[in-house]
């Protein structure tokens, strides 16, 4: 049974109320608005480069005068609320929201537009009814035009009158969607200045690369490089190995109570655990968005170039943030049932997480750190790149000896196949070990 | 009922009137009333903030020691969320709860969970730790009583595993213990739960649809094992049921919910074919379960 909305304190439509009816309707117009910004952007940057450029003035660019700017503005803000008013509003529906006239009855065309209209005289006066408006529920300034109203479809589900679902095909929304992929795809063609005639004229460039890379060169499998200072291909496979491993381990077992008070559904009873809850989730992402590459410039710069205790310690880090995460949505998947049924037996909230939750993650948490083994494996032989250490350095030293040594490339393809040996090997233990624990 | 506006519940909440307007009886028959009471639940109203769904609406009754309620009603009616009001695994809207004379709407954590304790539950999804093994589920039971430095380290005192051994055997299947719990039949995995139950040494039992997962025979065995209970142990017992045969046949009185609301209270010779269409609708057929 349904009932009408009304707020703890007794008024009807409160701010509350008012700005969470308001922000859904806010991000569509927004969502339209700026998708229509993009398909003028699109246009003009294909009409510089099929136009302008070919035919007006080669080294120019085609930009827009003073007056442009009002026009593209005000025509995309135009489109946006047509398509708002026909019902054909992407960012409408995305949120779920549906336009009906009285009774819940589909608008007839003259009562779209007079919304249409309407939008446009409330433009101003709608921030201020949301602030301090009416009290009745569910309407907003030009709702109360009495033309239509929009329904929240999610939140009114019961109330709605069955409709045919069309596909979306039959949609100008669906097709206009199809055609921002296409554009985009047309756009990101010319931008990454993707040239397939390029590719296959100058493969002869690259020919011998790729035959050196595949007669390697192994005499430094086991012999120092350069003596005193670089070490052999299988000596620098064990310190990636190793510094994976430390990354992954310690990475584990930091990231598993971590991930306790990053789950919802273990810290949400009260408002302090909300707080811890906010705090961990946003360490994890901000840890997260840093790639490892990245802490191990910084790393690298701390404790020494070349120093592999600057790679683990960035795939360390790495590793506790990604891992977290992944486990913090385990322990949030778990079947509440268990847990409700200790919680019943009169259990402590860290007894029903030892009895209840641990033992219905542990598998997931072991399948996912070995992912990650492999991951900072794989992480391991190019963080050398920045001064990580580990294969890598092999990999861009014998690079960076093209020209000075014939054999350059051969050597390079002799850490290659040690590299995909290690990473193929391992990836395929952990895959062996993961299906036999799920 | 129609709107919101009509349930006066919360207005009670603040004001309660244990009478219910009507005159109090002498305080030593209130008392003695009180005491053979296990349950006692006044005006109990839980709404469900998110979806505005009024899910219990101004529920009163109580429950005698040693009896076998059953609560029957639609999908919806409101019989899990009133099963759970009882120990707050659901926190109620507004009314009070009284178990055996404490406030269990106003227990404190630490007074909640001695409140628990003596109150098992028994769920339809069985809702035991899968990949654990049977003996680990059966000995969660006791969690509420266990040394807690001890529990941390899934160290277990003597006594306990021998109960639990005890109350599997009760139940039949001990030489399952050491299976994982998920490796069990439904039938089995729900006698798991009562010996989960038992461990507690329970004096009231709940039971949420214990037998919608099973199939007819092995629902019986389930509910003889309640019945057991209820008449060796002397544990009252309130179970919710869909089939009204079951109902008929174990229950010692019943309670019938419908949109939340209390639609007939009495013994189960009661309900006929025009108290049975009250509850269930309309349009519906009895079905026997044998």
């Amino acid at each position: 049974m349904r009932m009408p909305k009304k707020s703890k304190s007794g008024k009807h439509y409160t701010l509350g109320h008012r700005l969470s009816d308001a922000f859904p309707r806010f991000f569509a117009f927004m969502l339209d608005w700026a998708s229509w910004g993009y398909v003028a952007y699109g246009v003009m940057y294909l009409l510089n480069k099929y136009w302008y450029v070919r035919h007006v003035n080669f080294y120019g660019t085609l930009t827009l005068p003073v007056w442009g700017w009002p026009v593209v503005i005000i025509s995309t803000f135009e489109l946006a609320l047509i398509s708002h008013v026909l019902g054909q509003s992407i960012g409408l529906q995305m949120r779920g929201l549906r336009l009906y006239g009285p009774d819940y009855t589909s608008p007839t065309l003259s009562m779209r537009l007079r919304r249409w209209a309407t939008a446009h005289l409330v433009l101003i006066a709608q921030p201020f009814a949301v602030l301090f408006g009416s009290r009745k529920p569910g309407l907003l300034l030009h709702d109360r035009d009495a033309t239509g109203y929009m329904v929240d479809v999610y939140r009114t589900k019961d109330d709605l009158p069955f409709e045919k679902p069309t596909r979306w095909y039959q949609t100008y929304r669906g097709l206009f969607i199809v055609f921002l992929l296409s554009l985009t795809f047309w756009l990101g063609w010319k931008i990454t200045t993707i040239n397939l005639r390029m590719l296959i004229d100058r493969i002869s460039k690259s020919g011998h690369i790729w035959k050196d890379l595949v007669t390697p060169n192994f005499s430094y499998l086991t012999e120092d490089v350069i003596p005193g200072r670089t070490f052999s291909i299988l000596y620098y496979m064990l310190e990636t190995m190793f510094m994976a491993f430390f990354a992954t381990v310690s990475g584990a077992i930091v990231a598993f109570p971590l991930s306790f008070l990053g789950a919802r559904n273990i810290m949400g009873f009260n408002a302090f655990g909300w707080v811890i809850y906010s705090v961990m989730r946003t360490l994890f992402n901000a840890l997260r968005s840093i790639e490892s590459i990245l802490m191990a410039v910084m790393f690298a710069v701390w404790v020494g170039f070349g120093n592999p205790f600057a790679g683990a310690m960035a795939l360390f880090l790495h590793t506790i943030a990604a891992l977290a995460k992944l486990y913090s949505e385990q322990v949030e998947a778990v079947d509440k049932g268990p847990l409700e049924a200790m919680a019943a037996t009169g259990a402590r909230r860290w007894q029903i997480v030892i009895y209840g939750v641990i033992p219905q993650i542990i598998p997931s948490f072991l399948a996912f750190t070995l992912y990650r083994w492999d991951i900072n494996i794989r992480m391991a032989t190019v963080i050398a790149l920045v001064g990580g250490g580990g294969i890598g350095t092999l990999l861009f030293y014998f690079k960076n000896e093209v020209g000075r040594l014939d054999d350059a490339w051969n050597q390079v393809g002799a850490v290659i196949v040690a590299i995909i040996i290690v990473v193929w090997v391992l990836d395929y233990i952990s895959a062996r070990v993961r299906e036999k624990i799920g | 009922m129609s709107q919101f506006g009509t349930n006066q519940a919360a207005e009670r909440k603040l004001n309660i009137d244990a009478g219910g307007g009507q005159p109090l009886p002498r305080f030593s028959q209130r008392v003695l009333a009180i005491m053979d009471d296990l349950i006692r639940v006044e005006h109990l109203t839980k709404i469900y903030e998110r979806g505005e769904v009024l899910a219990l609406n101004d529920v009163s009754f109580t429950v005698k020691k040693g009896e076998f309620l059953v609560l029957l009603g639609l999908s919806g009616s409101g019989k899990s969320t009133l099963l759970r009001c009882l120990n707050r695994l659901i926190e109620p809207t507004a009314g009070t709860i009284l178990f055996d004379g404490e406030d269990v709407t106003k227990a404190q954590p630490k007074q909640l969970r001695h409140l628990r304790r003596r109150m098992a539950m028994i769920f339809q999804q069985f809702n035991l730790v899968k990949r654990s093994s049977v003996l680990t589920n059966v000995l969660s039971g006791r969690l509420g009583y266990m040394n807690p430095g001890a529990s941390a380290i899934h160290k277990y005192a003597k006594q306990d595993v021998d109960d639990a051994m005890a109350s599997l055997e009760r139940v039949g299947i001990p030489e399952q213990a050491y299976k994982r719990a998920d490796e069990l039949s439904g039938g089995q995995q729900q006698r798991v739960g009562i010996a989960r139950a038992l461990m507690q040494n329970p004096e009231l039992m709940m039971a949420d649809e214990p037998v919608s997962a099973l199939d007819p025979a092995t629902a019986h065995s389930i509910m003889q094992y309640l019945e057991l209970m209820n008449q060796e142990d002397g544990v009252t017992v309130i179970a919710s049921l869909h089939f009204l045969s079951l109902a008929r046949r174990y229950g010692t009185r019943i309670l019938a919910l419908k949109d939340g609301q209390i639609v007939f209270e009495g013994s189960p010779a009661e309900i006929d074919k025009d108290k049975f269409k009250e509850i269930y609708g309309e349009d519906a057929e009895e079905v026997e379960v044998r």
